[in-house]
């Protein structure tokens, strides 16, 4: 299940995805401005400071979390069959009720998984974005 | 043959398409309006146009012609194309609808700050559309010489000319209802045909297509062979022939004895029902390689797992970037609309998917004259009237002839919308006149370099474009919405490298390099090398000139990411086209 977006917590540098996180100390969040109680809200977001790019972080996380836990088991259903023909030449020949395998596979077997992952995958971002949306209006 | 159905079916089919794409002209105005239809089109129809769009004569021919021809394993391409609507749903197209972007090289520009990098991406999408487009004439050709046995030149023609009067006089408004209407016609111009013949018509039972290939005539056929072929008889065979065989002419009664012979073109052969078909060196030989699930091009090509993966790698990469695909999903409402309307783009193109396979399998049973005659890209439309005798085989033809005809219309049009926005906003001066000017010019040389591509099978010709798509612009969205450091340096080097590259192999493929062994593999299927080619260079290029990241990099991420409703207060709004 998805990770929620996290209310980072302002830190000295942090990481967009694709930078290696740097070692580095986890501080008491004193450096917010004074007009703020507690949640992130939407202008924090634009700042260009590590508060602002740890929010817009967390987002683009929380979103490529279920990204990957949808196009990984996709991926590996289309790149693991060809290779299970390599190992197992015998599917080029097998039968299922007098219709040859190759047919029932890549002729609609592998169609339906493909739709129910597409449509998981709406389900889950939608959910992300409902969550982060509630984050920053909790102020 | 004439079939007077299937010529009214295609000429009703050219005429609703004009008639819808004429009103929506009517209620287009403003030169906004003509390029892109209101942004309220609703998930379910604009899923209908996208599709109808994407389908194209590689999905209705293609497909059927080249499992027919080399084996199962070419419904790779299928599974491809559709898993490519998955890829691009979860990667981009929330993001992309987010940003404004309405073409992908106002994306580049947007993305990347740089009006080079707008210029490089537009030259790429006249070279993607350009493949693309080609192989949508040749199956025009290839479907007016079926239904009416005319010369190749007539249906290219006629395409080119409805398709380039459609674009220069209509708009995208119309379109886009036209483009959905002729999803439902093609989706229903398949599935009933495989499934009449299927359920409802004789045929050898499907377990039994592997066996000795290729198979026996089921009735009296009569054989026309368009070009000079080679032929290997097994067994001796006495056929009526007209024409010229191995050097003699030939009229009445001949008996071909077992070992090769050589057939003129223009000669037609008559077989007796019954008969054993003789093999073309072109047809994959014995059954099982037949029904592997690897892809075997030309029968064989020795490498079939990395051909495999280079057609899955190509196709389900490629999706996302062909540029007549994106304009669409700048109609979505916004980004949620936009992944439910991928998403119902994955379940009708998959639905659709389920149907060519049955045409090739019933093909290599029951039309073995297509394979003598090199016409397997046309068992789809051959093959029912092949099946079915009399007024209910006319009739299941000249509803696939309507569909085939549907499929040209739609993604030829798309990409031609797609190319003249291009070559008219970034090359010629915007406007409407300009837009128009270019769709007639563009119009006019793709029909011209239809008349002139050989029998390439149209799948390879589709292939081709998705392989230089997923080595060029695929790479450029990928990283550009979710990788923050991309520089215009680094798009540039992946866009040269990837693009070029993979280009040139195209053409090198074209012309007849690599016959054999690995190099034909690598010209042939580039995408296994020049996708990790393209986005190496562009993370290379990148994390070398860190200096050049857009200084509003965090507004242009908080666009991308932020859902809209979310999006007051913050000054991410829609990024305008300049």
């Amino acid at each position: 299940m998805s990770a929620p977006p996290v209310p980072p917590v302002p830190a000295e540098t942090v990481p967009l995805p694709g930078q290696t996180p740097a070692r580095q100390a986890v501080r008491a969040p004193a450096r917010r401005p004074a007009d703020r109680t507690g949640a992130p809200g939407r202008d924090d977001l634009l700042r260009q400071d590590d508060y602002g790019r740890a929010l817009l972080g967390s987002l683009m996380r929380a979103q490529l979390g279920a990204t990957v836990s949808v196009l990984g088991p996709a991926i590996l259903l289309l790149a693991l069959y060809p290779l299970l023909a390599v190992l197992v030449p015998s599917l080029a020949r097998d039968q299922v009720a007098g219709i040859p395998l190759t047919l029932l596979v890549l002729g609609g077997g592998i169609y339906p998984p493909l739709v129910v992952l597409g449509f998981w995958y709406v389900r889950r971002a939608e959910r992300v974005e409902r969550r982060f949306g509630e984050l920053l209006d909790d102020r | 043959m004439t079939a007077p159905l299937s010529v009214g079916a295609v000429v009703l089919i050219t005429v609703a398409t004009a008639v819808i794409g004429m009103r929506g002209m009517r209620v287009a105005r403003t030169p906004a309006d003509f390029m892109v239809a209101a942004r309220q089109v609703p998930p379910l129809l604009n899923a209908s146009a996208i599709s109808g769009e994407y389908l194209s004569a590689a999905s209705f021919l293609g497909i059927a012609g080249l499992a027919m021809l080399d084996g199962l394993g070419a419904l790779w391409y299928a599974v491809g194309y559709a898993a490519g609507y998955l890829v691009l749903l979860a990667t981009v197209a929330a993001p992309l609808r987010r940003f404004g972007a309405y073409t992908i090289p106002d994306f580049a520009e947007g993305r990347l700050a740089s009006p080079r990098l707008r210029r490089w991406a537009t030259v790429m999408v006249l070279v993607i559309c350009g493949f693309y487009l080609i192989p949508q004439f040749n199956g025009a050709g290839i479907t007016l010489q079926a239904t009416l046995g005319g010369p190749y030149w007539v249906g290219v023609v006629v395409l080119g000319v409805v398709v380039t009067a459609g674009i220069a006089s209509g708009g995208m408004k119309g379109i886009t209802v036209v483009q959905a209407f002729l999803y439902w016609i093609k989706v229903t111009a398949i599935a009933v045909p495989a499934i009449v013949l299927v359920l409802a018509v004789a045929h050898p039972p499907l377990g039994s297509v592997d066996g000795p290939a290729p198979a026996s005539f089921a009735h009296t056929t009569v054989v026309r062979f368009p070009d000079t072929t080679r032929v290997d008889v097994a067994r001796p065979v006495t056929v009526v022939a007209s024409g010229t065989v191995d050097g003699g002419r030939a009229n009445g009664a001949l008996t071909l004895h077992p070992g090769n012979h050589t057939v003129a073109a223009g000669t037609s052969l008559r077989f007796p029902a019954g008969s054993a078909a003789p093999a073309v060196s072109s047809a994959t030989g014995s059954g099982s390689s037949w029904s592997s699930p690897l892809l075997r091009l030309d029968g064989g090509r020795g490498h079939p797992l990395a051909a495999t993966y280079g057609v899955l790698l190509a196709t389900v990469f490629g999706a996302m970037g062909l540029p007549h695909i994106l304009v669409r999903f700048y109609t979505n409402r916004d980004g949620q609309a936009a992944r439910r309307t991928t998403a119902f783009v994955l379940l009708l193109v998959s639905t659709f998917y389920l149907f060519p396979a049955v045409f090739a399998v019933l093909g290599r049973m029951e039309a073995p004259a297509l394979y003598l005659t090199g016409q397997t890209d046309s068992v789809v439309l051959a093959l029912p009237r092949i099946m079915v005798a009399g007024l209910g085989g006319e009739l299941l033809a000249a509803l696939v002839a309507a569909g085939a005809f549907a499929a040209f219309l739609s993604t030829s049009s798309g990409l031609l919308i797609a190319m003249a926005g291009a070559l008219s906003h970034d090359i010629m001066g915007r406007g409407v006149r300009a837009f128009r000017l270019s769709a007639l010019v563009l119009g006019m040389l793709v029909t011209v370099a239809g008349l002139l591509v050989a029998s390439v099978p149209i799948n390879v010709l589709v292939g081709w474009a998705f392989a230089v798509a997923a080595s060029s612009f695929c790479p450029l969205l990928l990283l550009g919405i979710w990788w923050p450091r991309l520089t215009r340096v680094g798009a540039m080097w992946g866009l040269a490298l990837g693009g070029g590259a993979s280009s040139l192999a195209v053409v090198a493929s074209l012309a007849g390099f690599g016959s054999s062994g690995w190099p034909a593999l690598l010209l042939g299927e580039p995408a296994i090398w020049t996708v990790p080619v393209a986005f190496a260079a562009m993370v290379v290029g990148s994390l070398l000139t860190p200096g050049a990241v857009p200084a509003n990099l965090t507004d242009l991420l908080v666009t991308m990411h932020l859902p809209e409703r979310l999006r007051r207060g913050t000054a991410g709004g829609a990024v305008q086209r300049g």
